[in-house]
């Protein structure tokens, strides 16, 4: 397929995406280009669309997509229901981890696992191989398997829902993890818990895209690239040396630089 | 009386003689159902709930002879899960039931084997307590009074369970059926009583249950109904309990099928310290409706009464619940709360959730609450955002908000078998119940 030959090495790729969210653009011309293995941190204060863009790549569908484009291992993300892109290795660890009693959290990760195993063709796990499986990986963040018999994300407390959401994605392993502020709401054991279940699934094969709005959690997550977003796009790109900037200077001349045009022209509206 | 009305009372003037406490109630349900006939949505307590759609049939009394097996009510009802009563028709088949196991202290029979036995326990309590005025349906049961089920409870019986099943047979034309229980529960037992109502045969099946419950001092009754027909049955069934002093009656329902299914339940509570649990979830879809109507009655102080009823509905199906709570002078210190919750799966589905309290007592406690709501389109992509089929995701929302209610069910072997019926109204129906 020419499609196969002509696709590049990237993982994921975004082109000049562009969303609005009740008339309001949120995106406005985002580019990014994840390599397999490499660590990426979107910054940006609130409001920069940081959120937004994290929960388009999953498919959330509270924003609406008016241009650009988003691939996936040369896939169309866009095009792919939410369900399909999680088969296709895409992880999203949400900011705000939803409770859903009734059903049981063991059952959810196995029933959740095993929809990809069967996607990829392989054996599905039944009940008690999936309790090996899921005990190792709790050991890895430091979580009561107690957590586990109740229903998702019920009665738990912030840190645990996090834990819960790193639990997760230890379980699935995804391609492509995308942390959407993994970090806030966390103590510091939390975080560097966090970071190990982050950490672990760092491979050459893997990669990660930390949305946060802090510095603070890429000290124990040491990301190869850092982007700032503001209004929508990526504003600047560095390396750690950014992160670092930034917590100096906080975000207020990055919104100033924006407005001066320091940037480039500001992307332009779309219709 | 039109010509459903009038086919559905043949046969009511060639019952076999019974004595004046038979077959006094009998003539006066005939009378009340020919001067009133079925209800209609002129009438208050009808207002959401057509009868229009029985018209199309011609119902005639279903044979209580009809060939029917074990296998076919157990494909039906489900396996045993002790004493189990089956009557076909409305009369209990020795061919198909069996008392083995039946703890001591607790008699159930055919309702006309205790009407010629034990006339002296039956006077008292039947036809007293399920009220046939402004109950057409209870009239038309009453036409047909003489046979059914009587369950007795003696003093003290602990931790028995009885199962009635009633099996409407209707393979070759309409047939109709008026089942009848009289449940004795006496002071200081405490049991459970199941009542499993089935549609077989391709034809639509007319079934009109009237059960009576008394409960004695202290009493504890763990009482279910469990309706899972065809969308092309009809069902009603109208449940009348009066609890003595301190007696615990729990009553739930799962009505999961029937193209039209009406419940009118009514608890008085005239001893003082009784309590009186309601409770129900209903499943419609397509075109169906279902209907919950219930009265608890506070007629004395300390009463405590809780009504919790949840219902999912998809398609362009109805519900309707109707909670009244009458709180009658003198009726102190009266602790009463219902609520009604609903899953709308469709924008088509309606639901009238009716609450009505009235209060003629002072220092009493109160209330009703109640939600109408969609799945959660977050916890919707949460799951999805996770791998799982939106079909899937949808049907383990679905079932965590019947989950409460299926727990309610005590009997664990009630319990599994309830959640599978709820389950297997809902896609991938049978994968999902590990979730539990």
């Amino acid at each position: 397929m020419s499609q196969e030959s002509s696709r590049s090495a990237a993982m994921l790729e975004v082109r000049d995406l562009r969303a609005r969210i009740d008339q309001r653009e949120i995106l406005r011309g985002m580019s990014l280009t994840v390599n397999p293995g490499e660590v990426h941190a979107i910054m940006g204060p609130n409001g920069s669309g940081k959120s937004t863009f994290a929960g388009i790549l999953a498919g959330k569908d509270r924003a609406e997509v008016t241009g650009g484009s988003a691939t996936l291992d040369g896939k169309d993300l866009l095009a792919m229901t939410p369900e399909e892109r999680s088969v296709a290795g895409l992880f999203l660890g949400f900011q705000y981890p939803v409770e859903i009693p009734g059903v049981g959290n063991l059952y959810f990760m196995r029933t959740a696992l095993n929809a990809q195993r069967r996607a990829r063709g392989e054996e599905e796990l039944d009940a008690v191989d999936f309790l090996g499986l899921a005990r190792e990986k709790m050991k890895l963040v430091e979580m009561d398997p107690a957590f586990m018999n109740r229903g998702v994300n019920e009665g738990f407390s912030g840190g645990e829902k996090k834990r819960n959401e790193v639990l997760q994605m230890a379980v699935l392993e995804p391609r492509l993890a995308i942390l959407d502020e993994i970090d806030s709401g966390l103590d510091i054991d939390a975080l560097r818990v966090v970071a190990r279940g982050v950490e672990a699934l760092r491979s050459p094969a893997r990669s990660t895209l930390l949305v946060t709005h802090y510095q603070r959690l890429l000290e124990y997550i040491i990301p190869d690239h850092i982007h700032v977003m503001a209004a929508g796009r990526i504003v600047l790109s560095g390396g750690r040396e950014l992160a670092l900037e930034l917590e100096k200077k906080g975000y207020a001349w990055v919104d100033e630089e924006a407005k001066r045009g320091a940037f480039g022209a500001p992307a332009p509206v779309a219709p | 009386m039109n010509a459903l009305e009038q086919s559905l009372l043949a046969g009511a003037d060639g019952l076999e003689p019974a004595p004046e406490f038979v077959a006094a109630p009998r003539r006066a349900g005939r009378e009340g159902f020919e001067r009133n006939g079925l209800p209609t949505t002129r009438q208050e307590d009808w207002r959401f709930t057509s009868l229009a759609p029985l018209a199309a049939h011609a119902f005639e009394r279903g044979d209580p002879a009809a060939p029917v097996t074990a296998a076919e009510i157990e494909r039906s009802a489900g396996m045993p899960f002790g004493p189990r009563l089956v009557f076909v028709n409305g009369r209990l088949r020795a061919d198909l039931s069996s008392a083995h196991g039946l703890q001591p202290g607790i008699h159930a029979s055919s309702l006309r084997h205790a009407i010629a036995v034990s006339p002296g326990l039956v006077e008292p309590r039947l036809a007293r307590t399920a009220s046939i005025e402004w109950r057409p349906l209870a009239a038309l049961n009453t036409a047909f009074l003489g046979d059914g089920a009587f369950v007795h409870f003696g003093a003290g019986a602990k931790g028995g369970v009885v199962e009635l099943v009633f099996a409407t047979v209707a393979r070759q034309r309409p047939a109709a059926s008026h089942p009848r229980v009289l449940v004795l529960a006496d002071a200081g037992s405490d049991a459970t009583l199941v009542e499993t109502y089935v549609a077989l045969g391709d034809q639509p099946a007319f079934t009109n249950g009237v059960t009576e419950v008394a409960l004695g001092q202290g009493a504890r009754l763990d009482h279910y109904q469990v309706q899972d027909q065809p969308s092309s049955a009809f069902h009603f069934t109208t449940l009348a309990a009066d609890q003595g002093p301190d007696a615990r009656l729990s009553t739930h329902a799962s009505a999961l099928g029937a193209a039209i299914s009406r419940s009118d339940v009514t608890a008085r509570l005239s001893g003082e310290g009784a309590e009186a649990v309601v409770s129900g979830l209903y499943m419609a879809d397509g075109r169906r409706l279902v209907d919950n109507h219930s009265v608890v009655e506070h007629a004395v102080p300390r009463g405590t009464s809780r009504e919790l009823f949840k219902g999912i509905l998809d398609g362009e199906s109805r519900a309707v619940f109707a909670g009244r709570i009458r709180v009658l002078e003198g009726a102190m210190k009266t602790d009463a709360h219902q609520s009604n919750s609903n899953l709308l799966l469709s924008r088509d589905a309606v639901i009238d959730t009716l609450p009505q309290l009235e209060i003629y007592a002072d220092d009493v406690k109160c209330g009703h609450g109640g939600t109408v709501g969609e799945l959660d389109r977050e916890a919707l992509f949460y799951l999805r955002s996770r791998g799982l089929p939106l079909s899937r995701a949808r049907s383990l929302l679905i079932y965590a908000f019947a989950r409460e209610m299926v727990d309610r069910v005590a009997l664990p072997a009630l319990r599994d078998r309830v959640g599978r019926l709820v389950a297997a109204r809902l896609p991938d129906g049978e994968k999902i119940l590990e979730a539990a």
